[in-house]
């Protein structure tokens, strides 16, 4: 039987099928079909030439949630209205007041989710305590459910204010609308998102009532044509913290489902480091447009709540107020755009710049000889000799005279060498890309020089040395199959739920059972989820802050509050340089994932024998400090485990390339990943 | 001399240090208004304070640093103090720090082989720094010392050590030192970051070079700024607006000379400096015009102290726009910044017709409050949006931030946990946007009823009198209006006011609209219909003012 994952991107969909008999591994890459997503994946499948019904589990992961959100996956978006605390239907609308960019006269906030003409009132309140100082107006509730009835909308989400203390008055409200109008599907923010802070509540609300439709609607009838092409195995979702879902489960949460493709990749860092052994990494991945960086601790990726849906990413940062805020555990990414695409310029200023922009695979870099004209990091990595002159095997023959016409008019103009503007791409892009592993490292309070980088994507191996290097990251990892170990993460994770409950008390004032209650309650809730999972263990914790602070700490919870009190202050210590001992501490949420073991395809460990392998043959590659050397080069096909060889040197496989600068050990470990040590 | 890519990669390095350490302050900092709006700003400076490299998250940092590190510099120097290294000097004399007594600057010395090459610097808008109101801002303050503890350069960090005396001073004159002492040391971690992670690129690169790249980087902006110029008409451009004094209007004047190789901005024929707290210390003018040149120019121009050897300001001390000591200037900040930018922004709408939008609220509309409840002493300070005036080709942004701050509002179910206080609306104000082709943006109601038994509330508003401009045929904005209920009765407040709050008392603030653009009957009727479906105009506008046949 096969086990299957199947990547939506936004211009390819990749399937990668493991054998979980034999550990046979297929890939399939085709054309994204944006319309009609599940079209690509069923002839993708019908490609490959594997019987759907042979197949056992099918993980779905996609990046079009935004896209299909936005409405442009041809699905109509359902007819949603909200309804808020009278005096607040504006709270959506307003957001945090900010605009997202400081100095553009232009700029636009992403227009309401819900327009006001939807959004209504209803007389009630509650304070910050959970008491209820107006109770909920019925008459009023009963004709606004009516009145709902009548306009027709499919969907209401209601989000009062501090329901996530009490929400008692949200439930009533849900109470009026089914009796009322009982074809409605409701949607209560106490349920979907039970925090503090109304916007970001409501926002996350919202969103989930336009995706419930949405995605039913797209994963049903794609498990409707799968069935009917015989497919009898487990469909699951991915989503964006990593772990996966039953379908029918996934539909409860679908915001939670939107940013799943690129989750996948730090699930696969995220096994692969159990694997080895390795306690901390940084996962980094770069394609073809952007690179990603993420990073995995104690074999568990780094996860935040702080996502918006359709939100600008400017350097590697989430531009605040550019999207729709979201909260639910996303895999913390940091994103540059810098990608074999990517184009350098020169600026008005005179200085060469890298990025944002790329040529894509269309025309792609101008040594493709695909009518691109424009120099890019891949032109850069050819002429420098760190790219050979055949990819894929050969189906794509690199043109030097194309690469060094566009390299050589930017060289004219900073008056330097070929050489040297190419090295300079290089060097910006690596800075660039710096900082997107800074993000995830230094500004989350860690030491990038106790971690270890797994780099992957097509052109991340040719970097990876060089930024770890610049990082003084201790080694590089170059997984097998590099190109599409993204995908791979598809094939190697669990279920999980994520529950969460604001508490809101001072540490102090909390007894450990209290919170072992909690914990108890959120179990109960989230192992509905998993009926029939064997394997079932759970991950709790407590988000934390000192009285006063706007922003909490997650700390992870071992069974007694003076611990975590102690945990909080270490933590806060090492991720802002400081601790208050003597400050009160606050328990804000109570927080409980649930992860239930899904069964893994085995990586054998095989034998390493110490060998030094025979180059294919050499060329001639360019360093910074040393000029052109002569550099050896070798096929990662037939290096075995056991197998060392020393830099100058390149590793070409069918996906990716990997330079090992002057200087540095590679080694082939058992499980075939190529090793080597920063100097 | 060091080659183009090095200059390039130490440029975005170092912008990138200015930003972590705005990262590490904001992540350490206790008062919601650091955490949560944003209200702090980091740079990197050289050894005679020219700007390296800056990441400011509120505009009216910008540029404002660069003349507050300077004045420091040349404080320190007259007076004597000597920098060893491991010192972290404290400010937020307005006369020298360049903003209002709450944005408090810290600056730290680069030291290299026992020689100053540099400096780091941050400023953090803190809650409260004493003074005669909660939050510190007063309208009604005639002079600096009522508007808190005036803190010269001093020491709170000395070789590394921090200065318990000096902190202790500064934590028994504000009304929350929890926050407080938080917040400074949140400055002092990002400092301590900034500095480590330069020391590491010059461990890397060699300090000369560093040195010689920075310099580069600032000719770089020059020449970037000076390219910019060619596409602009060239010629003198002026324009006024006023500020509102209790009866009083103030003028704020601008000439631009614009030409191929420099702007030229001279504010000399400005109104006088008032008993009022809305005098503009030097910095902020800087800071306000640096704005409005960069934001009609081009968003993204990178700043540095090369922007200030194209562009001249010229002022006159004892002005509303360069006052002299003791001048309360609290509001100047907040408030006439605003004004002086769009003063700038309206002179330029001739030479760069079509880039320039209508005239938003101008106002950040600054509301304090605090008290005492059940034996604790609370305060809270926040900034409410408005409209954005319309734009060619656009409509303003409704319940927005505009110009020179873009701090985010606190969530109102964060403020009632902490203060006394329960919000009865939150609102967009219907038909307060200017009409105009493209309509000026609503402004925003905000409304909250005190809780406990007495409290003092402090506004500082704009444009209650005279309404946001509209722009080629555009008409005005609403102006602001904000009242308190108490008992049924509404007592209305002037634009800046001080005034006690009983329990029961609701405080009413609404924000004025933006300024229209173009003349409404060009109105596209569809989208007046749109507006008129959402209740963001009423039928009489529709009807009258639009010609909207319904």
């Amino acid at each position: 039987m096969w086990r299957t994952g199947v990547d939506i991107g936004g211009t390819f969909t990749d399937i990668v099928f493991l054998d979980e008999e034999s550990g046979e591994l297929k890939v399939l890459k085709v054309l994204t079909t944006p319309k009609r997503p599940s079209e690509a994946v069923l002839s993708g499948l019908e490609e490959s030439g594997i019987e759907l019904s042979d197949i056992s589990t099918l993980v779905h992961a996609t990046t079009l949630g935004t896209n299909m959100f936005l409405g442009q996956e041809g699905l109509t978006p359902p007819k949603v209205a909200l309804i808020t605390t009278k005096g607040f239907r504006d709270v959506l609308e307003i957001g945090r007041q900010r605009r997202p960019e400081l100095y553009n006269l232009f700029f636009e906030k992403p227009p309401p989710l819900v327009k006001r003409r939807d959004r209504y009132e209803v007389e009630e309140r509650i304070d910050a305590w959970g008491n209820v100082i107006t109770p909920l107006n019925v008459e009023e509730a009963e004709k606004l459910a009516d009145l709902i009835c009548e306009k027709g909308y499919e969907v209401v989400a209601v989000s009062f204010l501090h329901s996530y203390m009490n929400p008692i008055h949200e439930e009533k409200m849900l109470q009026i609308l089914e009796e009322r109008c009982p074809n409605l599907d409701v949607i209560l923010s106490s349920k979907v998102n039970p925090e503090h802070k109304e916007y970001e509540r409501t926002s996350t609300t919202v969103v989930n009532a336009f995706l419930r439709k949405l995605l039913s609607t797209y994963l049903t009838n794609l498990e409707r044509e799968l069935r009917e092409k015989g497919f009898e195995g487990k469909l699951l979702v991915m989503q964006s913290s990593g772990g996966v879902s039953k379908v029918e489960y996934a539909v409860e949460r679908p915001a939670a489902f939107i940013e799943s493709g690129p989750a996948a990749g730090a699930v696969a860092v995220s096994h692969y480091s159990k694997l080895t052994g390795d306690e901390r990494v940084i996962g980094f991945d770069m394609g073809g447009t952007t690179a990603k960086a993420s990073t995995v601790i104690g074999g568990e990726p780094t996860v935040t709540t702080e996502y918006e849906v359709g939100g600008k990413v400017h350097a590697g940062r989430l531009v605040k107020g550019s999207g729709y805020p979201v909260r639910f555990p996303f895999i913390d990414l940091a994103e540059v755009s810098a990608g074999g695409g990517t184009i350098a310029w020169i600026d008005e200023g005179g200085a060469l710049r890298v990025g944002p922009i790329s040529a894509g695979a269309e025309p792609g870099p101008a040594c493709y000889g695909r009518g691109g004209d424009k120099a890019t990091i891949t032109d850069a990595n050819f002429l420098l000799g760190r790219l050979g002159k055949k990819l894929a095997g050969g189906s794509l023959i690199l043109r030097k005279e194309l690469a060094e016409k566009a390299i050589g008019g930017l060289a004219v103009e900073l008056g330097l060498e070929m050489e040297e503007a190419a090295m300079g791409i290089i060097k910006l892009a690596n800075t660039v890309m710096a900082k997107a592993l800074r993000i995830v490292t230094v500004e989350r309070g860690h030491d990038p020089r106790d971690f270890v980088m797994y780099v992957f994507g097509g052109a991340g191996p040719l970097h990876g040395v060089e930024l770890a290097r610049e990082l003084e990251a201790k080694e590089v990892l170059i997984p097998i199959h590099p190109g599409v170990f993204s995908a791979f993460g598809l094939l190697l994770t669990d279920y999980r739920v994520d529950k969460v409950r604001s508490v809101m008390k001072l540490a102090e004032e909390i007894e450990d059972r209290e919170v072992e209650e909690v914990l108890a309650q959120l179990e109960m809730e989230a192992s509905k989820e998993l009926e029939g999972v064997r394997e079932v263990h759970a991950i709790p914790s407590l988000d934390m802050r000192y009285r006063g602070q706007a922003y909490d700490l997650n700390v992870p919870w071992r069974g007694s509050v003076d611990q975590a009190i102690r945990d909080f202050h270490a933590t806060h210590g090492r991720v802002y340089g400081f601790s208050s001992p003597d400050e009160p501490v606050e328990i804000v949420n109570v927080r409980l994932a649930l992860i239930g073991s899904l069964r893994k395809p085995q990586f054998p460990r095989m034998r390493a024998e110490e060998y030094r392998p025979e180059p294919e043959g050499s060329r001639k590659v360019y360093f910074e400090d040393r000029g052109w050397v002569d550099a050896s080069v070798y096929s990662r096909e037939k290096l075995k485990p056991g197998a060392t060889l020393e830099g100058p040197a390149v590793v070409e496989e069918y996906d990716s390339t990997t330079l090992v600068p002057p200087g540095h050990l590679l080694r082939v470990d058992e499980f075939g990943n190529l090793r080597i040590r920063v100097m | 001399m060091v080659d183009p890519v090095t200059v390039e990669v130490i440029r975005s390095s170092s912008s990138y240090i200015a930003e972590e350490m705005g990262i590490v302050l904001r992540n350490a900092a206790y008062s919601p208004n650091i955490r949560d709006r944003m209200d702090h700003s980091c740079a990197i400076l050289l050894e005679n304070g020219e700007m390296i490299a800056q990441a400011e998250h509120i505009p009216v940092h910008l540029g404002s640093m660069a003349v507050g590190v300077k004045n420091t510099i040349d404080y320190l120097q007259r007076s004597a103090i000597e920098l060893e290294e491991g010192d972290i000097i404290v400010l937020n004399d307005p006369y020298i720090a360049g903003t209002h007594l709450n944005d408090v600057t810290m600056v730290k010395p680069l030291f290299h082989r026992g020689e100053i090459f540099g400096y780091v610097a941050n400023k953090a808008h803190h809650v409260d720094v004493g003074g005669m109101v909660p939050g510190s801002i007063s309208g009604s303050a005639k002079e600096l010392i009522q508007e808190g503890l005036v803190l010269p350069p001093l020491k709170i960090v000395r070789r590394g050590q921090l200065d318990i005396s000096v902190l202790n001073l500064i934590l028994s004159n504000v009304r929350v030192p929890r926050y407080t002492r938080g917040d400074l040391k949140a400055q002092i971690a990002a400092l301590n970051v900034g500095e480590r992670r330069l020391r590491e690129l010059i461990d890397k690169y060699g300090l000369e070079t560093v040195i010689e790249a920075w310099n580069r980087t600032i000719d770089y902006t020059a020449n970037y700024l000076k390219g910019k110029l060619k596409e602009v008409p060239p010629g003198l451009y002026s324009a006024e607006d006023y500020m509102e004094a209790d009866d009083r209007l103030l003028a704020i004047r601008v000439r631009v000379q614009l030409s191929k190789e420099s702007i030229r901005v001279d504010f000399t024929e400005t109104d006088e400096q008032v008993d009022i707290p809305i005098n503009a210390v030097y910095g902020v003018t800087v800071a306000a015009t640096s704005y409005a040149i960069k934001a009609a120019l081009d968003p993204d121009l990178p700043m540095n102290y090369g922007f200030f050897k194209v562009v001249r300001i010229e002022t006159r001390e004892g002005t509303l726009v360069h006052p002299k000591k003791p001048a309360p200037v609290a509001a100047g900040n907040v408030e006439t910044s605003q004004r002086i930018a769009e003063t700038v922004l309206k002179a330029l709408a001739e030479p760069l017709k079509g880039r320039i939008p209508a005239a938003s609220h101008g106002s950040m509309n600054n509301v304090m409050v605090g008290g005492m409840h059940e034996g604790r002493s609370w305060a809270f300070y926040e900034t409410i949006g408005g409209g954005m005036g319309g734009r060619p080709g656009k409509d303003g942004v409704d319940g927005v931030h505009t110009h020179m701050t873009n701090t985010m509002n606190t969530p109102i179910e964060v403020i009632e946990r902490e203060c006394p206080v329960l919000f009865v609306e939150y609102s967009l104000r219907d038909d307060s946007g200017g009409p105009g082709q493209f309509r000026g943006g609503l402004g925003i109601t905000r409304a909250f009823k005190i809780l406990s038994d007495r409290a003092v509330l402090s506004i500082a508003t704009e444009r209650v009198k005279l309404r946001p401009w509209g722009l080629e045929g555009g008409l005005e904005g609403k102006s602001g209006f904000h009242y308190i209920v108490r008992n049924g009765e509404r007592i209305v407040l002037r634009a800046k006011d001080t005034m006690e709050l009983m329990k029961g008392d609701v405080v009413y603030i609404n924000t004025p609209g933006g300024g229209g653009y173009g003349d409404p009957k060009l109105r596209d009727p569809s989208l007046v219909k749109e507006d008129l479906l959402d209740g963001k105009i009423s039928e009489e506008t529709a009807r009258k003012v639009y010609n909207l046949t319904i």
